[in-house]
């Protein structure tokens, strides 16, 4: 009974079959050929970047920026260290100072070029914003991802966490930068101190989401090794919060500076250690309600220098998304 | 007495509130009483017990963590130097004198462990009396004379110590008396900025979920991307440019309220900016719910679906940081405060750190983090309050 149906549902089958389709035989040819572009997920990834016109703008005034922290102090050649002469303090815009000169209740700035400072102080904030946000990344991803691989770091971490959300962090710089001398690699450092710590927590919450999905449980069943999994399985499906997180973290690593240098605990700006918070911070000492243009001179570099980064995390968030693609 | 009837009646009650709960919820008692374990033995409540137990353990990390570098810092800075005006006067067998003087009234020993530990004390929230006496000691001659300058006692649950190296007319004070007095002032501006931001931040969210890609929703991005990417100092000095430009004053002073309009607004705006993201982000991810769906296939009105069914919903998870905002207000911003010159918590915090007074910082340092207990679990009531799925009584 059984048999009989079944060759009846060949014979069915094998008679449509005939009448749809036609054997075209192989072909050497079309074997190598794809009928589908190659699909990469960088160049994705890019076309979906380009086709935002104001992604493209914020990456010119990020090239334009950088381009400016290198070239622009050349343009004058006025000195950011010697003293400058007292009858140039306080100067408005003009074809010798473009971002006019710093006031007279300055303290650091004094008569000094504001064009020159202000670019030397965005090349070392750059500088310092990039380092900064590499190092959090490298330490969120890799804390956040073995806290959320192995849950008995959970106590730990959480208390940590509280500490820092519990005493408020300023006070800690205070207190640190009384024992350590401002350089570059302690300012670093106290930026960083807790800055992973955020990412470190984003992290850890979108590998609990993904670790029990299918294709990890398979893996462990066959005997992946932590490492391969974190590695080969869980870091690369978050590749677009990654590189989000990245270029969100350079903005966000400029703004403490800034934030440190109000209350005076970035560098000491004697040597020609010039940070955009330090000008800022400077220009707000003097008048600049009567004298505005001391205020706009790091504001120009500040505000389209954040923006943009910010902007481009953002837009890149959507770009890196595999689900986007195509 | 006063003080001390109401504390041990309040540790009472919280003892044997927590002994009740614990024992109603392992059923040891009121086995049979159904409304009794509905009330006592409610997973909430039982969480929030837990949840508080851990964060005292939190408060206790962070207070030890900061007693070790507040003390670690100030000491490196010969605090009898500084508290003794004539100190380069002084010669060497007196100084020692005054130091081991100063050091007794600060209560300071060289042994960290049990300053430490005094300290705990202190602040242990059982009744107690404190006399502190704040004298200046001055030179006649080769004696030294102590004039006394202030000698009160009080009841205290929470002791926080006495101000000693702050100046400005507070030395001699109570930590306690300071904190408070500077946090009505923080909070006045704080509880406006509050108003603001709610009053703007929700309907500013409504809106930009309502009309999403159109003209409001892209002005409303760009001000949020404004806010988050620009640091903060530079932001506030924008706004404080536009307020000098409509001529509202800009240096905080406490007896005219115009000049708090500034500050608050400033706070406000910044607020605002955050919340609108949430509201908008938490909308858009209820728009196509299925109950959603089931409303406008009823017939309601998109206005009705917007504000009795998604607003609702989506309200719940943003309720929960109103408490923590409120309070939070108490303990004020040190940019705004810095820059408007409110001498609220924010430059108390500043102004101990440089002048090494270490009662005043270890002060604010425990209320606030009992204020991120208690904000903690006003959250969790709130969350319950709105939200329809959670209730206290019933099943």
């Amino acid at each position: 009974m059984r048999n009989n149906s079944v060759k009846n549902l060949d014979a069915a089958i094998y008679h449509n079959v005939e009448d749809l389709f036609s054997v075209i035989g192989a072909s050497e040819e079309n074997i190598e050929k794809l009928t589908s572009a190659p699909y990469s997920y960088w160049r994705e990834t890019f076309k979906q970047l380009i086709k935002k016109p104001l992604a493209i703008l914020s990456l010119i005034v990020i090239i334009l920026i950088v381009l400016f922290t290198i070239f622009g102090p050349m343009i004058k050649s006025y000195s950011i260290t010697g003293t400058p002469d007292i009858f140039d303090a306080n100067q408005s815009w003009s074809k010798d100072h473009w971002f006019g000169t710093g006031g007279n209740k300055m303290k650091y700035y004094k008569g000094l070029d504001l064009w020159t400072v202000v670019w030397v102080g965005a090349r070392l904030s750059l500088i310092l914003g990039t380092v900064v946000a590499l190092i959090d990344t490298f330490l969120g991803i890799f804390i956040g991802s073995l806290w959320g691989y192995f849950r008995r770091l959970d106590p730990i971490m959480i208390e940590i966490r509280n500490f820092v959300n519990n005493v408020p962090s300023l006070l800690l710089y205070f207190l640190l930068m009384a024992f350590l001398q401002p350089n570059f690699w302690t300012i670093v450092f106290l930026l960083t101190m807790f800055g992973w710590i955020g990412l470190a927590g984003f992290i850890r919450n979108q590998i609990i989401i993904i670790r029990n999905r299918d294709y990890n449980i398979a893996s462990i069943t066959l005997g992946s090794s932590p490492r391969a999994m974190i590695m080969h399985n869980l870091l690369p499906y978050l590749i677009s919060v990654i590189v989000t997180v990245v270029s969100t973290a350079i903005p966000a690593a400029v703004s403490s500076e800034v934030g440190l240098a109000f209350f005076g605990l970035s560098f000491t700006p004697v040597k020609g250690d010039v940070t955009l918070g330090q000008v800022l911070t400077d220009a707000t000492r003097d008048e600049w309600m009567t004298y505005p243009y001391l205020l706009i001179a790091p504001m120009v570099v500040l505000v389209p220098l954040t923006v943009s980064f910010f902007y481009i995390g953002l837009v890149l968030a959507d770009a890196t998304d595999p689900k986007n693609h195509r | 007495m006063g003080t001390y009837l109401i504390g041990y009646t309040a540790i009472a009650l919280v003892v044997v509130f927590v002994i009740f709960v614990n024992l109603v919820s392992r059923r040891i008692i009121f086995k049979n009483n159904l409304k009794m374990q509905q009330i006592f033995a409610h997973p909430l409540l039982l969480y929030s017990l837990r949840r508080i137990g851990s964060a005292l353990i939190s408060i206790l990390l962070a207070i030890t963590a900061t007693f070790f570098l507040i003390h670690l810092k100030s000491r490196g800075v010969m605090i009898c130097k500084q508290a003794i005006g004539t100190w380069d006067k002084l010669g060497e067998s007196i100084r020692e004198l005054h130091c081991a003087n100063l050091k007794a009234r600060l209560g300071i020993t060289d042994n960290w462990f049990l300053d430490l530990f005094r300290y705990y004390y202190k602040i242990l929230p059982f009744p107690k009396t404190v006399c502190e006496s704040y004298d200046v000691g001055t030179i006649v001659g080769a004696e030294t004379i102590y004039t006394v300058t202030n000698q009160n006692c009080r009841n205290f649950i929470l002791d926080l110590g006495t101000v000693f190296f702050l100046g400005g007319g507070h030395n001699g004070k109570f930590v306690l008396d300071l904190i408070s007095e500077k946090m009505v002032i923080s909070f006045k501006i704080g509880i406006i900025a509050i108003f603001v931001e709610l009053l703007l931040g929700y309907p500013m969210g409504i809106l930009m979920a309502k009309y999403k890609d159109g003209v409001f929703d892209k002005i409303g991005k760009t001000y949020i991307i404004t806010i988050d990417a620009i640091p903060g100092v530079a932001y506030y000095y924008i706004w404080m440019a536009i307020f000098a430009g409509l001529g509202l004053p800009t240096m905080y002073d406490s007896s005219n309220v115009v000049t708090y309009i500034a500050p608050a607004l400033t706070m406000g705006f910044t607020g605002m900016a955050g919340i609108a993201l949430w509201v908008r982000r938490f909308m858009l991810e209820e728009f196509n719910s299925d109950y959603v769906k089931f409303a406008r296939a009823k017939g309601l009105s998109e206005n009705r679906i917007m504000y009795t069914h998604i607003l609702r919903n989506a309200i719940v998870p943003l309720v929960r940081s109103i408490p923590a905002a409120i309070l939070g207000a108490l303990l004020g911003t040190f940019y705004i405060e810095k820059i408007y010159g409110i001498d609220g918590i924010g430059g108390l915090l500043v102004v101990s750190e440089s002048q090494n007074d270490y009662f005043v910082l270890q002060g604010i340092i425990v209320v606030a983090a009992l204020i991120s207990i208690v904000s903690y679990l006003a959250g969790d009531i709130v969350t319950a309050m709105v939200d329809p799925r959670v209730s206290f009584t019933k099943e």
